[in-house]
């Protein structure tokens, strides 16, 4: 498979050899992922500490969700551009690390849970939109939950073995 | 006198077993960038409403009233964890004025957070009273908004400074 060259060809474009070789400008793009990234998990625990019914329980969820979605959406677009920025930078060495694809998986996973929840956890939104949710709905806040914790753990565990 | 405080704890029998695990910094900033992920979006929410840039669905005293101990929780949750930190690796951060910079902008920030509780809890009406105090709002939470972003950026920058 030809992914190697496309990786390498991808790296020694002329951005990301400059994002590689600048002193300062891996080090700026990599704050404003962990600032974006730093926002989006803010934003989508306390989404789900009151799906747990953990936090917030006097509130509907419909209404925090509504008030913390723009955060979430607007921060992941951002955390997303400056991910692929670095990734581009070092394409062969990330694409081959193990944390790397353990964070990306854990991502697939979130964004999975999130639209099962979004399909099924949702239903019968009126009867528990003031108070406990069901257990499905829970679930998914528990998985959430456990998926943005992992993706913040791989993401550190690969600055730790990518230098 | 801080170097050699440095090197005192660097060779301390907890330091070095800190140092020897090697999952022990990723795990201990795993945490630690949890809990500035729920202390950041918690001042935010309430720095967006001063700033007037969103109209949240329950009056701002309430809204602060609820964030007060998950701010707190996650103040005390940075501060042991940054010490687990700074023990393990005691020049990288004591010897590193992008650290010093950062917990003076954390003393800052917590500072401000108070005097903005103190405020809201003697009068939920403080900040929307007049147009002074409404400015006043505007000009604080911008402060938080910035200082907030500073620290992320700070904490960052400790590795390569």
């Amino acid at each position: 498979m030809a992914l190697q060259p496309t990786l390498a060809w991808l790296q020694d474009l002329p951005l990301p050899t400059q994002i590689r070789e600048s002193e300062w400008l891996f080090p700026t793009i990599e704050t404003l992922h962990v600032f974006a990234l730093v926002l989006v998990v803010g934003s989508i625990i306390t989404v789900d500490l009151r799906l747990l019914g953990w936090a917030n329980r006097d509130r509907p969820f419909s209404q925090l969700a509504r008030e913390m979605l723009p955060w979430t959406w607007t921060a992941f677009v951002v955390a997303a551009i400056a991910g692929g920025l670095m990734f581009t930078s070092k394409a062969v060495v990330y694409f081959g690390n193990i944390p790397f694809r353990i964070k990306m998986l854990c991502m697939l996973l979130a964004g999975m849970n999130m639209l099962w929840f979004h399909w099924t956890g949702t239903r019968n939104l009126a009867t528990w939109d003031a108070s406990l949710p069901p257990p499905r709905a829970r679930f998914a806040g528990a998985a959430s939950l456990l998926l943005w914790g992992s993706i913040v753990a791989a993401g550190r565990w690969i600055g730790f073995t990518t230098n | 006198m801080i170097k050699e405080f440095c090197d005192w704890l660097t060779n301390t029998p907890l330091s070095i077993a800190f140092q020897s695990a090697d999952w022990f910094v990723p795990l201990v900033q795993t945490v630690h960038i949890i809990a500035i992920a729920i202390l950041l979006v918690s001042v935010y929410v309430i720095s967006f409403r001063l700033v007037g840039m969103t109209h949240g669905s329950q009056p701002l005293a309430t809204t602060m009233a609820k964030s007060t101990p998950w701010i707190w929780t996650m103040l005390c949750v940075l501060l042991t964890t940054g010490i687990l930190l700074t023990i393990t690796e005691p020049a990288r951060e004591l010897l590193n004025w992008v650290f010093r910079l950062k917990m003076l902008m954390v003393l800052m920030l917590a500072g401000i957070i108070a005097l903005l509780q103190w405020r809201l809890r003697r009068n939920p009406d403080y900040w929307t009273e007049s147009a002074g105090r409404r400015l006043a709002g505007r000009a604080v939470g911008l402060l938080v908004l910035i200082i907030g972003a500073c620290i992320v950026t700070a904490g960052r920058w400790i590795a390569y400074v």
